[in-house]
């Protein structure tokens, strides 16, 4: 019996011992690729690059409230209770726990993070253009952080690397001052390396570059320095003659486009579970006409409704007013299109941004096409005229560049021109012209705070609290935070 | 001389008696059944002389002396002891012993008498299985045994939730199955015959669940099947019933014209004009409930063979089961499940025994939407009651105001279209060699293999113009649009077919030792391992354009798609264990007894720095009725367990940091595919560490007439494994699951049964008593708690997982009443946009404002204690058995009311706030609900206690005479009554929901209600 126990025990250890790497489990077999074995050619530098650009794609909420939150629309949608995040921006009762502004922190953050990833693994291997493709990782990091500074002020701040889970919690927030230093550094070293042109549509280049600096230094009141950074951008792009059609699929990339996130309706998706993951744009589907029946548009969830005061406050000459809000009381009279009325129905609609017949795919919510002009040449020109007007540089280009725009949009009827305007009046009119050009793009709510105007402007908004949004309350609780005051 | 001779011929025959004694013949048969018992052992007391019986239970013995006593054992049945009279032809009755001293309990890697057993464990057996004639196994189980809860539902083939005393983690509360040795999950029951069960143990404590190591920290079920006897003939039963079900109760609705009228209302509140100006013109209007709620039809047919020679028995069994689905009935609901079994035992010498199990299941299946807004049932009691189910030209009527999710349910039916195909094929090899007397090695292949085919078909369907769901014209053509550019766009419909495989193995080696030491002292000993492996993968397609619209030409290879329609995806996973373990089960005299057990574990699952755990256990017992000083206690038993010791819980994934391909961005128009950082690893995630202490109490009295049971435990779980809430700022990668929460929960189990008769009334009855109280204690997760499930369009999470908590509770706002005027309003915390009629919400924090800060435990989904009540009684030849289960304390979160603008209301609606005074408890009706009345709150929470009669049955078996005629052993004919009856304040459908899952439990989203169920059955034996 001994012995019997003896064989018994060896074969039961000897077959232990074999099986010793059982339970070892390689990524491989899963056909999984880690982290380690990655970065080892230029084309995964690509494809990374490519990953930094893709959270552009979900920022359609950052959109939809740079409206919503001003004086130009209104929330909209199904109920007063329809994505309430929203509603509640609208209606300057939104407080720390709001999903869709936690959205936003999020996603902008993992925009940064993958930023970060690229430039943690940036010496591993050497490629020709390098330099270039890096310069669009930190312009993209710009853009990321640029966002969160004009959505929350002081935010935490991290360059070197992606976090991982150990640095939860462990992070504070800095002076927005010290988050716009590190933005112009990204930006100064874009506008260093990237080139004029790029192969390809969509890609930033040198002037792109150039375009937010200038941006991010008037939202400082750097004035000059900004006028400066502009003018490398002057004359390299042109408005295009008809203003509307730029909002149309055919006006997309165009003379006038700086700065364009793209989007196709070719990804197929599904997806209700991660509307944001299509590489259409989820933001399209929210401004459309309730059920909806007619032509040239389809339907859609009734958000982002222009009121009539805001309708009304164009000239009728102004070829914008038409190409900017569509008045759906009298398209559907003159088409026979029928719709329902949604909450807050105004009988307008966001005419640059809205569902168009055929141009989506899949699940069609998900799908539209449809690409968000992030910085137009009017947009350059107009905050151009800002720099040299505030700044007390030149107040005769500032007209120039402001005259510009409006012989665009009033079709060269030279008794539109603005002549002899200097000073603060020239600041308001170029500020007035902001809101004709450039309203339901997702910026009337940052001008309005960054020129001061917000408190006269918006109904309910409180100086000192409404001028950033709250820090989400699960980051206020996780991460020990401080809130923003008078949220 | 004469004299002489008498006297020699005397002494002679005397000697020649107590010389030669006598031959005896004799029958042996069981003393109920009057059946002949096949292979009983006859020994002569005190010689080496026996015999066995033969296929008729007869026997025969040469040369017994007169005197000679004569000992008879049969498993099963009490020893029985003769002495021979100058009979030569004995009939010998055996009585089967049906004490409960000696079951004997199949405990993993061996079995164990249940008196000798020191841990905790409840037994269900096959007597209790056929009483209440299960459709599946886990009905069996609910109530029977004591300190597992089972929520299920009442859709065809839907997994239950399944609880062994109560719950410790927020994954993987599972318990592990165990069929016939080999290790399965709840899944699995699904496939399994009931009829084929002979008995099913529940392993409740650390002492016996940790031989499974880390996957027994939610308990162990353990199944085993039927089999044959040896020396027997082959004996049939056919089992047979069909029956109807039934939904037996609906929810009140509004009718068409109380619906108009409440619209119009509700329009005007909002500053708009009446909708309807006729509202009487619409009568009752359309019953959708009664449109998609039919009586559905449900068969059970099974057949069984057993029987075995001198060294081989078998079972064999096959099994139909087809039940149609109550909501929408059997044309596009239904499971239909076929079984065949075989399991096989044979001597391959005197030493070695081969046992061979397979079971085949065939599973075919269609399902409707169910459990969620897009449920059948949900639009059933939102959809338009003024909309008819069909129109003049006899399409599915469409409603003009509704162009949200819900959809005519008749409309919804006819379009769903699936199609599910299961084949598995599960078992085991195993072969037992007797080394020695004593130590037997058994090496056990374990198998499963699971086949799924499955396929959807979305057609065109139309549910009016600008219809969230409608994808074709009227006419049900594709919707063609043409852009600016002259691009022509088209809608589809779409197919998709997948394939998943499953395949587990488990192999194991183990070596049983008994031995004892001075006839006092006795060992039962194991040590072994065990290594196997799970894996699954899956592949799908989709394509588009199925030609003429029609589920009959859906399938890949007819759809018209293009290249770029066509898509397909894939999935695989594998993980891989490896196990040692050893138990050593003691006793003295068996009236002392200890068991010390540890199972040592491997798993892939585990992070790099942290690749085995080690759990285990020790147990004590002491039978107090053996002692000297008990004789005095009126009881006739008494036993007192205790047991401690440590489990687990693996149910995570391996981890890596992992790039992500999916990440992608468009240049010139087109996708380019990218990557980013997908995952980050946490190699140091181990087991979830859970601390299990138990005692108990057994006792019978009234000569063993009246036993009870009653267990106390309570369970720690250390190291909670948990997807972790990080830092918003690290972005949006997935970061697996890591150890950082602890949780208890403590709870009574006890069992009281009763076996007695008067007069020729037989009873026995057995009451069952579970209770858990769970707590969070810890969550190291930055804001201290997680989200579990909610509900709705935007998605509200209601459930929460939080420290301080119990798990899985419902967290929402806090009501208190209607604000009746403007003045109540301006002198409550800021509530912004309420109005007159609107619902006041409690300032819980009272800081003056009421906001999400203010949301606050409103129920919770899990009962204070459950109940089951069975009782049997048998009377001549009648046979009654009637079941009954409690759930007490259990809420429900009723989330079935989609309350749009045009969506049908409840009838508590009519009760509303129509002005100062009117209502206390249900807001005014308003288009703009400006105040969010419809905000997750304790509004929606209700008393989910429920009392039901679950099970019904009369029986009636037809006399011998009757059997003699047609040439059967037995013949039953029943009636039963499934869910004949519940007692609840629940308004909704069922009080028992479950989504399955913790984090899921008790929310009613329009829950698959379980159906009564009439049936009429025959059981024969032949």
């Amino acid at each position: 019996m001994k012995s019997l126990s003896k064989i018994l025990l060896i074969y039961m250890s000897l077959f232990a011992y074999t099986c010793a790497d059982h339970v070892d489990y390689e990524a491989i077999e899963g056909y999984q690729i880690t982290a380690d074995v990655y970065f080892q050619s230029e084309s995964d530098y690509e494809a990374a690059l490519i990953g930094t650009y893709d959270p552009l794609q979900w920022l359609y909420l950052n959109v939809l409230i740079g409206d919503i939150a001003s004086d130009n629309s209104l929330c909209g949608g199904e109920s007063a209770t329809d994505v309430i995040g929203l509603q509640q921006i609208d209606d300057y009762t939104h407080y720390p726990a709001n999903d869709n502004l936690k959205s936003i922190w999020q996603w902008l953050y993992e925009g940064v993070n993958r930023a970060n990833y690229m430039h943690e693994n940036k010496d591993l291997i050497e490629f020709g253009n390098k330099d270039a493709l890096y310069a669009e990782v930190y312009f993209l990091r710009a853009y990321y952080y640029f966002q969160l500074v004009k959505f929350f002020g002081d935010v935490p701040l991290f360059t070197e690397r992606r976090l991982s889970a150990g640095d939860s919690g462990t992070l504070v927030r800095v002076p927005k001052e010290e988050v716009y230093n590190q933005i112009e550094i990204d930006l100064q070293n874009a506008v260093d390396n990237l080139p004029n042109s790029q192969g390809q549509i969509g890609r930033v280049n040198k002037y792109t570059a150039y375009s937010l600096l200038g941006k991010v230094l008037l939202y400082q009141d750097k004035f000059s320095e900004a006028a400066a950074a502009f003018d490398n951008v002057i004359g390299i792009y042109s408005l295009v003659q008809d203003y509307g059609n730029q909002f149309l699929r055919l006006g997309e990339n165009g003379p006038e486009s700086i700065f364009e996130i793209q989007y196709t309706n070719t990804s197929n998706w599904w997806d209700w579970g991660c509307p944001q993951c299509s590489e259409g744009n989820f933001g399209i589907i929210h401004t459309g006409p309730r059920g909806w029946s007619g032509p040239t548009y389809a339907q859609g969830w009734s958000f982002n409704v222009p009121t009539e005061e805001f309708y009304n406050s164009f000239e009728d000459d102004d070829t914008r007013k038409n190409a900017t809000v569509l008045d759906m009381v009298a398209f559907a009279a003159s088409t026979g299109a029928s719709y329902t009325e949604g909450y807050e129905h105004t009988g307008y609609y966001n005419n640059k941004y809205i569902p168009r017949a055929g141009e989506s795919g899949a699940q069609t919510e998900l799908n539209y096409l449809t690409n968000y002009r992030a910085i137009r040449y009017a947009d350059v020109l107009l905050m151009a005229a800002e720099a040299y007007n505030r700044g007390g540089l030149n107040d005769e280009i500032a007209r120039d560049y402001l005259n510009q725009v409006r012989m665009r949009a009033f079709e060269t009827e030279p008794e539109y021109l603005i002549e002899g305007l200097t000073g603060s009046a020239l600041t308001e009119a170029i500020w007035e012209e902001r809101k004709f050009e450039l309203s339901m793009e997702g910026h009337r709510f940052f001008d309005l705070v960054r020129t001061g105007q917000a408190p006269i402007k918006i109904t309910g908004f409180i100086e000192g609290k409404h001028e950033v949004f709250p820090i989400p309350q699960q980051e206020i609780d996780i991460s020990g935070l401080t809130q923003n005051p008078g949220y | 001389m004469k004299k002489l001779i008498y006297i020699i011929l005397f002494s002679l025959t005397t000697m020649v008696s107590s010389i030669y004694a006598q031959n005896i013949n004799g029958n042996v048969s069981d003393a109920e059944s009057g059946l002949p018992l096949v292979g009983v052992n006859i020994a002569v007391e005190g010689l080496n002389k026996g015999a066995v019986t033969d296929f008729d239970g007869n026997f025969n013995l040469s040369g017994v002396e007169v005197d000679a006593n004569l000992i008879f054992t049969y498993v099963g049945y009490k020893t029985l002891s003769r002495s021979i009279s100058e009979e030569s032809n004995l009939i010998i009755l055996m009585e089967t012993d049906l004490s409960e001293l000696d079951e004997v309990v199949v405990i993993g890697y061996g079995t164990q008498k249940l008196s000798d057993i020191s841990g905790a464990v409840s037994t269900v057996s096959n007597e209790a299985i056929e009483a209440s004639s299960p459709v599946r196994v886990e009905d069996a189980l609910q109530g029977q045994a004591s300190g597992i809860n089972i929520i299920s539902s009442g859709s065809p083939g839907s997994k239950p939730t399944v609880l062994i005393r109560g719950i410790t983690s927020y994954a993987g509360n599972d318990p592990l199955v165990v069929i016939d040795g080999v290790s399965a999950v709840i899944d699995d029951l699904n496939s399994l015959n009931p009829n084929d069960i002979q008995s099913v143990n529940v392993l409740k404590d650390a002492a016996l669940a940790s031989i499974y190591g880390v996957k027994g920290g939610s308990g162990v079920i353990v199944i085993t099947t039927k089999s044959g006897k040896k020396n027997s003939k082959t004996s049939f039963t056919f089992n047979t019933s069909v029956g109807t079900q039934q939904v037996a109760k609906t929810i009140d609705v509004l009718n068409a014209t109380e619906y108009a009228a409440i619209l119009n209302e509700a329009s005007v509140a909002a500053g708009e004009g009446i909708i309807f100006s006729d509202i009487n013109s619409f009568g009752l209007g359309t019953d959708w409930q009664n449109q998609v709620l039919v009586e559905a039809p449900i068969i059970n047919h099974s057949i069984t063979a057993s029987g075995g020679s001198q060294n081989t028995s078998y079972y064999v069994s096959a099994a139909y089961l087809a039940q149609d689905g109550v909501v929408g009935g059997g044309h596009h609901s239904y499971f239909d499940r076929t079984n065949f079994t075989t399991n096989l035992d044979t001597d391959l010498n005197e030493k070695t025994r081969l046992l061979v199990n397979t079971n085949y299941t065939n599973i075919k299946a269609e399902y409707l939407a169910e459990n969620g807004i897009n449920s059948v049932l949900s639009n059933a009691l939102n959809f338009d009651p003024t909309v008819s189910a069909f129109d003049q030209n006899g399409n599915y009527g469409i409603s003009e105001t509704i162009t949200q999710e819900i959809v005519n349910p008749l409309a919804q039916i006819a379009n769903t279209y699936n199609e599910n195909n299961t084949n598995k094929l599960s078992g085991k090899i195993e072969l037992q060699y007797e080394l020695m007397s004593d130590l037997k090695v058994t090496s056990r292949l374990g198998y499963t293999y699971v086949d799924i085919y499955s396929k959807n078909f979305s057609p065109f369907v139309y549910y009016g113009v600008g219809h969230n769901a409608t994808n074709a014209n009227s006419d049900l053509t594709p919707i063609v649009t043409i852009d600016g550019e002259g691009n022509v766009t088209s809608t589809h419909n779409r197919v998709s077919e997948s394939y998943t495989n499953y395949f587990n193995y488990t192999y194991e080696l183990y070596a049983n030792y008994d031995f004892n030491v001075n006839e006092q002292h006795n060992f039962q000993t194991v040590l072994g391992f065990s290594i196997g492996e799970n894996k699954g993968d899956n592949i799908t397609a989709y394509n588009e354009d199925i030609p003429f619209n029609s589920w009959s030409y859906a399938d890949i290879s007819s759809a018209m798609g293009n290249a770029e329609q066509q898509t397909s995806g894939s999935w695989q996973y594998v993980s891989r264990n490896l196990s040692y373990f050893g138990r050593v089960l003691y006793d003295f005299n068996e009236k002392y007894y200890a068991s010390f057990t540890g199972r040592v574990d491997g798993s892939t699952s585990f992070g790099a720095n942290n690749k085995f755990a080690f759990f285990p256990s020790a147990s004590f017992g002491w039978v107090i009725s053996k002692e000297d000083f008990f004789d005095s206690l009126p009881l006739d038993y008494m036993k007192f367990r205790a047991s401690y010791g440590s489990l687990g819980n693996d149910n995570i994934n391996p981890q890596f940091s992992l790039i992500s391909t999916f990440p992608s961005y468009t240049f010139n128009g087109t996708i380019v595919n990218g990557s980013a950082l997908g995952s980050i690893p946490n190699d140091d995630v181990s087991w979830e560490n859970q601390i299990q202490a138990n005692i108990g109490l057994d006792t019978r009295m009234f000569n063993n007439k009246l036993g009870l049971s009653v267990d106390y435990f309570k369970k720690t779980v250390d190291d909670l494994l948990f997807s972790p809430n990080l830092s918003l700022y690290l972005g949006t990668p997935y970061y697996p699951t890591t150890n950082i929460g602890k949780t208890e929960s403590s709870g009574i189990d006890a069992r009281i049964s009763l076996n007695t008769s008067i007069g020729g009334l037989e009873i026995s009855s057995n009451l069952n008593f579970t209770t858990s109280e769970n707590k969070v204690l810890e969550i190291n997760n930055g804001d201290r708690y997680i989200w579990g499930a909610g509900y709705g369009i935007p998605y509200t999470s209601i459930v929460r997982f939080e420290e301080g908590f119990t798990p899985g509770y419902f967290y929402g706002y806090a009501t208190n009443g209607i604000f009746q005027s403007q003045d109540e309003i301006n002198n409550h915390a800021t509530q912004s946009g309420a109005a007159p009629g609107d619902i006041r919400f409690v300032d819980v924090n009272n800081d003056g404002i009421i906001n999400d800060s203010d949301r606050t435990k409103i129920g919770d989904p899990f009962p204070d204690f459950t109940l089951g009540w069975n009782i049997n009684l048998a009377y001549s030849d009648f046979d009654l058995s009637v079941f009954t289960y409690a759930s007490v304390g259990n809420d429900i979160y009723r989330a079935y009311e989609r309350n749009l603008n045009y969506t049908n209301r409840f009838a508590s609606t009519l009760d509303r706030w129509t002005g100062p005074g009117t209502s206390f408890e249900e807001p005014r009706v308003t288009f703009v609900d400006s105040n969010n009345n419809r905000r997750a709150s304790d509004r929606y929470i209700e008393d989910g206690s429920y009392l039901r009669i679950k099970n019904i049955q009369l029986g009636y078996s037809f006399p011998e005479s009757v059997n003699n005629i047609i040439g059967t052993n037995e013949i039953r004919a029943y009636f039963q009554v499934k869910n004949a009856l519940t007692l609840t304040n629940y308004s909704g459908y069922d009080p028992e929901i479950s989504a399955g899952g913790v984090l899921d439990t008790g929310i009613d989203r329009g829950t698959y209600p379980q159906p009564r169920m009439w049936s009429l059955g025959l059981n024969i034996k032949f």
